[in-house]
């Protein structure tokens, strides 16, 4: 069994990227439609220290000589190029993020057919998914089964850290609501003394000015 | 989409059976910006495949009342027939079977005219049965149960992905009553006590001399 898997995954690894360059377009990823004219872009809020892995190609709808030229380009939250090419059908970006917040990739046509638009298949991986396991599969001399298994077992170090991060950050969110429930009650209470406040000064400043007028 | 089926030879298609077992399904959660109508296209490969996701819509500062018409889903399938749809919500999930492989087409209607982006995610997955049990003999049936464990493991990370997301709209929510509760608040004690100027300086005018001569 382990040499019939090894004799079939070899042949499958090559495969693998050979099929992302032209068969996956579509297996794994999403398709975008491009206007004609225009950018179509589409962001994700990532954590720092996170990888990202992506691919893009024109996807071949018509015949197979008339292929949109387009266009890419990756923006980090601070307004830094991370990735930009022009004139082309296919490519395929890698970095990892050093801020948080939205990195924004946005493609456009490019070619002179600009009343036809064009769709872009987008593979898009980030964190985990972004792991070569081809070459922890080489390094560690596992395979198969173990394999599989092993990916789960990221699959789930990784659900374990979403919870963490996401208990800590609902932390933080109750802590700004109990503040601003503190707040409204300090406040209302502020705002029904200013306004006894002011009428008492009113009334002090109107009795002043009536005896100085010698109306009372 | 029929040529290029056609033109994937047999034995890729058992390296495509193959790949599925070892590579896993798997997107990153995208976020686009809906106009008017906003579609992508995921495709599925298998009869019977469970097409799972959910998206919601991130706010900006707009903050939506409560007869805001929300966002509409409207999942077609390569037939032309809506699968699924999900009218006038601020995010949900979603999960059908897939009647038939080919591509789908998920659309997001925004009927509003501010337009609002929206965070989705979209997964496929594929438990291989004993159909293909019985035509790729390199799978056995731990492949099975390993593919169930990892779809598990994947609706838990989706779960997560679409809690974290509704998370960041809480804490929008939540950072914006704080900020308008200080906001209304300095307004308010300032039109109080510009409102009491206000009444004593119409007051004294009342009373002044040139007015009370003729009236006191």
């Amino acid at each position: 069994m382990r040499l019939r898997d090894a004799v079939i995954r070899r042949p499958a690894v090559v495969a693998l990227l050979l099929c992302n360059m032209l068969l996956a377009p579509g297996v794994t990823a999403v398709w975008l439609n491009l206007p004609a004219s225009g950018t179509k872009c589409v962001s994700e809020e990532i954590q720092p220290n996170v990888v990202v892995l992506a691919d893009y190609a024109v996807v071949h709808e018509g015949p197979a000589d008339g292929l949109p030229i387009i266009s890419a380009k990756v923006t980090s939250p601070y307004g830094n190029t991370l990735h930009h090419k022009e004139h082309v059908t296919a490519g395929q970006f890698a970095f990892t993020t050093t801020e948080s917040g939205n990195y924004l990739a946005c493609f456009w046509i490019d070619s002179g057919d600009k009343s036809v638009g064009a769709s872009v298949s987008l593979d898009w991986k980030i964190g985990i998914a972004a792991k070569d396991w081809d070459s922890v599969a080489k390094k560690d001399k596992i395979e198969g089964v173990e394999l599989e298994l092993t990916k789960l077992e990221a699959a789930v170090q990784a659900i374990h850290a979403n919870l963490l991060y996401l208990k800590s950050r609902e932390a933080e969110m109750r802590e700004v609501s109990e503040k601003t429930n503190a707040r409204v009650a300090w406040f209302s209470i502020m705002s029904l003394s200013v306004c006894i406040v002011v009428s008492i000064l009113q009334l002090w400043h109107l009795k002043g000015y009536f005896q100085k007028k010698k109306l009372i | 989409m029929e040529t290029r089926r056609r033109s994937i030879g047999l034995a890729e298609v058992f390296l495509i059976v193959g790949l599925l077992a070892t590579v896993p399904c798997r997107l990153s959660a995208l976020s686009v910006t809906v106009n008017d109508v906003e579609c992508v296209y995921e495709f599925v490969l298998y009869e019977g495949d469970t097409v799972s996701g959910n998206f919601v819509v991130v706010d900006h500062d707009i903050f939506w009342n409560s007869d805001h018409p929300g966002i509409d889903l409207v999942v077609t399938s390569p037939a032309g027939n809506t699968v699924h749809s999900l009218k006038g919500t601020s995010g949900d999930k979603f999960e059908f079977k897939a009647p038939r492989g080919g591509m789908y087409k998920f659309c997001f209607h925004n009927p509003n005219r501010t337009p609002e982006t929206v965070s989705f995610y979209i997964h496929v997955g594929h438990i291989p049965n004993e159909h293909d049990l019985a035509k790729d003999e390199h799978l056995n049936p731990i492949n099975v149960k390993i593919a169930e464990l990892r779809e598990a493991l994947e609706s838990v990370t989706a779960e997560q992905r679409y809690l974290k997301a509704r998370e960041v709209r809480h804490r929008h929510t939540n950072e914006s009553t704080r900020r308008r509760l200080t906001f209304y608040t300095l307004t308010e004690y300032l039109v109080l006590a510009c409102a009491s100027g206000l009444q004593v300086v119409y007051i004294r005018r009342l009373f002044n001399k040139s007015v009370a001569y003729n009236r006191v």
